[in-house]
């Protein structure tokens, strides 16, 4: 697959499937792997057995590594951020690291500053500053 | 970066399950078989969070077995070059650090951590400013960047680097 050598998520450039796929949030992932562990819990007495090696890692680093924790929020972030013309994979890194400057914000996600996006550093600032008040208001 | 995805599989099933709950059978061996494996393309797949479509069976000639396309969506989490993400430092030694970012891997070597860091062996290896201010050892929160990842038939392992603007230590163990 020529697509497997030029890969690079700075570009953006994660191939077609990817691109097109729903992105998920840290937040967002603990919430669904909660709910579908909260599931197992209630069919069998010891869940952790029922469960991939896979399952229990990603739910431990999604429990650790989510900003937002109440589903309003998580609801909230995505909202806030569809309103910038983001592509799923660039909104998903914000959600993720949530970066307090612009220039953060930019190296976390060089591709928000490529021409034609229409989103200057005011831009960015508004909705970086948009997302610290979600959190704050958790 | 996790992912929610629509994925194809072909089930073979038995003949014993024909029946009532055929679907369901189906569906429980899906699980078994998928959840948990890992593939270059998509990665690992985390969970499966619905069936779209079962479609229609064909019968295997001489076996009785029949085989069904199942479409289903799945969370999978696939981690991408040039990513930047957040994760837990599992091990430190005098090479670099291993992190580990939900199901994968990931390898810093000594080369693409800061240069004011320093290694210090002991009870808890470590690698340290020359001031103390900053400490990476095992439980530390790193931020990183992937720059490399190698595929084998059960796992991705990536390289990541942790010298550059806004990457490192977002959380010690030891100062909380």
């Amino acid at each position: 697959m020529s697509g497997e050598e030029e890969e690079n998520a700075a570009d953006l450039k994660i191939g077609e499937e990817f691109l097109k796929a729903k992105c998920l949030m840290n937040c967002e992932v603990a919430l669904i792997l909660e709910h579908k562990y909260e599931q197992l819990q209630q069919m069998s007495e010891d869940p952790m057995n029922q469960v991939s090696q896979v399952f229990e890692k990603s739910l431990q680093y999604v429990k650790r590594f989510s900003r937002y924790k109440n589903p309003d929020a998580v609801k909230q972030v995505r909202e806030v951020l569809k309103e910038y013309q983001l592509a799923e994979f660039e909104l998903c890194v914000l959600g993720n690291l949530c970066p307090e400057t612009v220039e953060e914000a930019i190296a976390m996600v060089p591709s928000i500053k490529y021409k034609g996006r229409g989103l200057d550093d005011e831009k960015i600032e508004k909705m970086l500053s948009d997302l610290s008040l979600i959190k704050r208001f958790e | 970066m996790f992912f929610h995805i629509v994925l194809e599989r072909n089930m073979q099933l038995h003949p014993r399950y024909f029946g009532r709950n055929l679907r369901d059978h189906l569906v429980t061996k899906l699980m078994k078989d998928v959840e948990g494996t890992c593939s270059g393309r998509h990665g690992f797949v985390v969970a499966i969070t619905g069936i779209e479509s079962v479609g229609k069976g064909l019968i295997r000639d001489g076996t009785g077995f029949v085989t069904f396309p199942v479409k289903y969506q799945c969370i999978v989490f696939r981690p991408f070059k040039g990513e930047i993400l957040e994760a837990v430092v599992t091990m430190v030694n005098k090479m670099g650090f291993f992190a580990e970012a939900g199901p994968v891997q990931m390898f810093v070597s000594n080369h693409l951590i800061p240069d004011d860091m320093e290694f210090q062996s002991g009870d808890v290896p470590n690698y340290t400013t020359s001031d103390g201010s900053v400490k990476i050892q095992k439980d530390s929160e790193v931020r990183l960047k992937i720059i490399g990842t190698r595929v084998d038939a059960t796992e991705i392992f990536c390289i990541g680097t942790i010298k550059d603007d806004f990457l490192g230590v977002i959380n010690d163990p030891a100062t909380i």
